[in-house]
């Protein structure tokens, strides 16, 4: 295979009043691995769209090896060897793995048989990248590190010689994202173009050759992975140094019981007992696939209880057939905000005011949701910051800014936030992070359901670890090692259930 | 023991014979909404359907030319829906009705020249069965393969899941989009002149009786899957044979009501189905009809 060059030269794309990108040039390598950050918005997803042909640019062209190119559909990138893995992925949830592929395969036959199990290429290609999945699976029931396995695998059934990764890493744990890194370098070494859009330095030092920073739409500064510090590339991407974490906040003894858990079972979710007191932040940790999303779905009313009640300061909130509506006292920030927490094709405001709906005058006059809306989008820097765009056109960040806003605004007794941080970049995960310390510091119950350990055993004062549907550890964060955490993560501690014991 | 004979000798093929029209609709409406649009025109479809049919059957003579001539009618009229709701995006809902009523007016206007034509089509084959049932039932399997097991229906039902991933994907979504709405257009003209052609051999305005809505709410039935649409059809074929059978056996029972005996079965069978993705979700359902609604 042939080392590809592909060359965006001064690409611009507006959307009507937001430029997105403004004059972007960036050369793309076989064999290399090029790590594009920058922070929410700047517009890294909306460049690799044009290179990928998904849309349009208004001016500026692209090259690939010194010729130039044209691209009207993702068919003629996909006809020209580019890839690409999108930050909300682009399976189709109903179809089966294997169709999933089929879908995606220029040279699958026209006759295909029932489920596309005619060729069998297509199982052969599963088995070496997705070893263990199932081709018959429905693909919406797989777990998001097994879907992104085959969004790539996806890629490189294509022949594609350039390979665009949008944020990753985002949704993985550690041990996923490692095993990422890895399939990475293995694709550049075979001559492969990849490029990784992140916002985590870890995935810079572990697989990145070159890194590339946008920033308000244009590529500010380029430089070898090896000659950037981290330090650097924070401050190319925001323009200031971080500040550094604040500290975990200091908790009461003897504080009362907020948020209650009881013999909650809910699809793979096996009898999990919790308390959460005021003012203490529980983590949540486990392998992908333990039951933790279904967990927080459960809290958050997104998905039926089998069996068990939650309840928050005493109150009943939720229980088998009781109608699951959002509770002003309980901040609920989903795995998934895209699908389950946003009215896409209505504007900021309303989403902002959704919680409040039944506090809403009989009359609901849009600028005063436009004027109510001001405020939690200033405080989290939602960008753009105009109340009537649709929300469905924010960049992945700001949309997950907008429901953490939504959310935490007012005074919430609780919070259950299931990956808070996740797409963010460092200033709004700072930010967030903030946010949640400082309404625990205010007697607040958190639950934080996160995949990075370290920032977990920073920042809560508990850490519970799920494996298989069961709450197996709890821990006190102040002394857990995340080697601790790390074998009760995988199963392989063998002990009675430290709930009991208490008990 | 004689009337309950004369209800039951030959009821499966007038069952049949009932069922071909709307077979050929039905599948037409299931792989129209397999691509991800909603047409309620296809009533308007199958009116424009028949009377072609009838009048090129009775002045060539020839029932597979009126077949052909349905079919095209049908194609024709669907071009408006394809026009309105792909190239304009205009709302789907509103661009069948208006499909519906522009069918009903055209095929009433041009109907006004067919009364008292007479045609004679087909003697049937052995058995009572026709050439147009050989067709339908043939077109199941079609169908059937085509859309569950080649590259093409693969594409096909994607765009009807997502335009968006499948474009992603490589595929151009207006393509099937467009081809989905002929086809349900070719094969509701054909359901249409099957319908004046073959089964009544008579034309008369808004002859269809609602059977092309019908059909809309049976794809739901049939789970959206061209081989369900096979029993979904008999069931309303077997309704029909028996309602007409009762009204000829004089029964107590009104002729009017037994006139909706296949529309009330229908509906429970609607309903039943409606019940039960209640409780499953989807069922099956393509996920950009939702979209469709939401916007
Ligand atoms: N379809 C669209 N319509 C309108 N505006 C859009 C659209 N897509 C992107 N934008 C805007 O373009 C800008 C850049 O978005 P983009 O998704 O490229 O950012 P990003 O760098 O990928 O950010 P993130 O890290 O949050 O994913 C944002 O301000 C966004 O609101
Ligand atoms: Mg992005």
């Amino acid at each position: 295979m042939a080392p590809v060059e592909l060359r965006l030269n001064g690409l611009c794309k507006r959307f009507r009043d937001v430029v997105a990108v403004h004059d972007a040039s960036l050369v793309i390598r076989g064999g290399e691995v090029l790590a594009l950050l920058g922070e929410n918005g700047a517009g890294k997803s909306t460049l690799m769209r044009l290179a990928y042909g998904m849309v349009r640019p208004d001016a500026g062209h692209i090259e690939i090896d010194a010729r130039r190119v044209r691209f009207d559909a993702p068919r003629d990138a996909v006809a020209a060897g580019i890839g690409m893995v999108f930050q909300q992925f682009s399976l189709i949830d109903t179809l089966s793995v294997r169709e999933n592929l089929a879908l995606a395969w220029p040279r699958a036959p026209w006759w295909l048989g029932r489920d596309a199990r005619r060729p069998g290429a297509l199982d052969a290609h599963l088995a070496r990248l997705v070893p263990g999945v199932d081709p018959r699976a429905r693909t919406g029931d797989l777990a998001v590190g097994v879907r992104q396995q085959i969004e790539i695998a996806k890629v490189l059934l294509r022949e594609a010689r350039c390979v665009i990764l949008d944020e990753p890493t985002a949704v993985l744990t550690p041990a996923e994202a490692g095993a990422l890194h890895a399939r990475v370098r293995a694709l550049a070494r075979d001559g492969f173009a990849v490029v990784l859009i992140t916002h985590k330095t870890a995935d810079v030092r572990a697989c990145a050759d070159r890194v590339a920073v946008m920033r308000a739409g244009r590529v500010v500064g380029e430089a070898p992975a090896a000659d950037a510090a981290d330090a650097r590339i924070v401050e190319w991407m925001v323009g200031v140094a971080p500040a550094p974490a604040a500290a975990r906040p200091a908790r009461a003894a003897d504080t009362p019981v907020r948020l209650s858990v009881r013999g909650l079972c809910a699809g793979p979710v096996r009898d999990v007992a919790l308390d959460v007191h005021a003012g203490e932040i529980v983590a949540v940790a486990g392998v992908s696939g333990s039951g933790q999303v279904a967990l927080a779905e459960a809290l958050t009313g997104l998905r039926p209880l089998d069996a068990g009640q939650v309840t928050l300061d005493g109150q009943a909130l939720r229980a088998p057939g009781r109608p699951a509506r959002p509770v002003a006292a309980l901040a609920a920030i989903p795995a998934d905000p895209r699908r389950t927490a946003i009215a896409p094709s209505r504007s900021l405001a309303v989403n902002l005011a959704l919680k409040r709906l039944a506090v809403q005058p009989w009359r609901v006059r849009r600028a005063a949701l436009e004027e109510q809306a001001r405020a939690p989008i200033a405080r989290f820097d939602v960008r753009p910051p105009d109340p009537r765009r649709p929300a469905g056109t924010l960049s992945g960040g700001n949309l997950q800014k907008l429901v953490i806003a939504r959310e935490l605004q007012g005074d919430p007794t609780a919070v259950v936030a299931c990956y808070p941080t996740m797409g963010l970049d460092v200033v709004a995960t700072a930010q967030v992070r903030d946010a949640m310390l400082t309404l625990a510091a205010n007697g607040c119950a958190v639950l934080w359901f996160g995949e990075d350990l370290d920032d977990l055993l920073a920042h809560a004062h508990r850490i519970v670890v799920m494996f298989d549907g069961r709450l197996v550890a709890d821990l006190d964060a102040h002394t857990a090692t995340p080697q601790q955490v790390g074998v009760w993560m995988s199963g392989h501690a063998i002990a009675p259930d430290p709930l009991r014991q208490a008990a | 023991m004689a009337a309950a004979d004369a209800l039951l000798t030959g009821l499966p093929v007038s069952t049949l014979r009932g069922a071909t029209p709307l077979l050929f609709v039905l599948l037409g409406e299931c792989l129209t909404q397999r691509a991800g649009r909603i047409n309620l025109g296809v009533e308007g479809q199958m009116l424009v359907g028949a009377a072609a049919g009838y009048g090129v059957t009775a002045l060539s003579g020839s029932p597979a030319l009126g077949l052909a001539a349905g079919a095209a009618a049908g194609a024709l009229l669907s071009t408006v829906f394809a026009v309105l709701t792909v190239a304009v995006d205009a709302d789907p809902f509103a661009s069948g009705l208006a499909v519906w009523m522009l069918g009903f007016g055209v095929s009433a206007f041009a109907g006004t020249a067919l009364v008292g034509l007479r045609i004679d089509g087909w003697m049937p084959w052995a058995g009572g069965i026709t050439p147009t049932i050989a067709l339908a039932l043939a077109l199941v399997p079609v169908c059937g393969f085509g859309l569950l097991h080649t590259r093409t229906g693969l594409r096909w039902r994607a765009v009807g899941e997502s335009p968006e991933h499948a474009r992603a994907a490589g595929v151009t979504p207006w393509h099937y989009i467009v081809a989905g709405v002929l086809v349900g257009g070719v094969l509701s003209g054909l359901g249409g002149a099957a319908l004046s052609v073959d089964y009544t051999r008579t034309w008369a305005e808004g002859m269809t009786a609602g059977r092309g809505l019908v059909a809309v709410g049976l794809v739901i039935v049939a789970r959206w899957n061209p081989w369900l649409a096979l029993p979904a059809a008999l069931l309303f074929g077997l309704a029909e044979a028996l309602s007409l059978r009762l009204q000829a056996a004089d029964s107590a029972v009104s002729a009017h009501l037994l006139h909706t005996l296949p529309y009330l079965a229908s509906l429970g069978v609607f309903a039943i189905t409606c019940a039960r993705l209640r409780r499953r979700p989807g069922g099956g359902a393509p996920a950009a009809l939702g979209a469709l609604l939401a916007r």
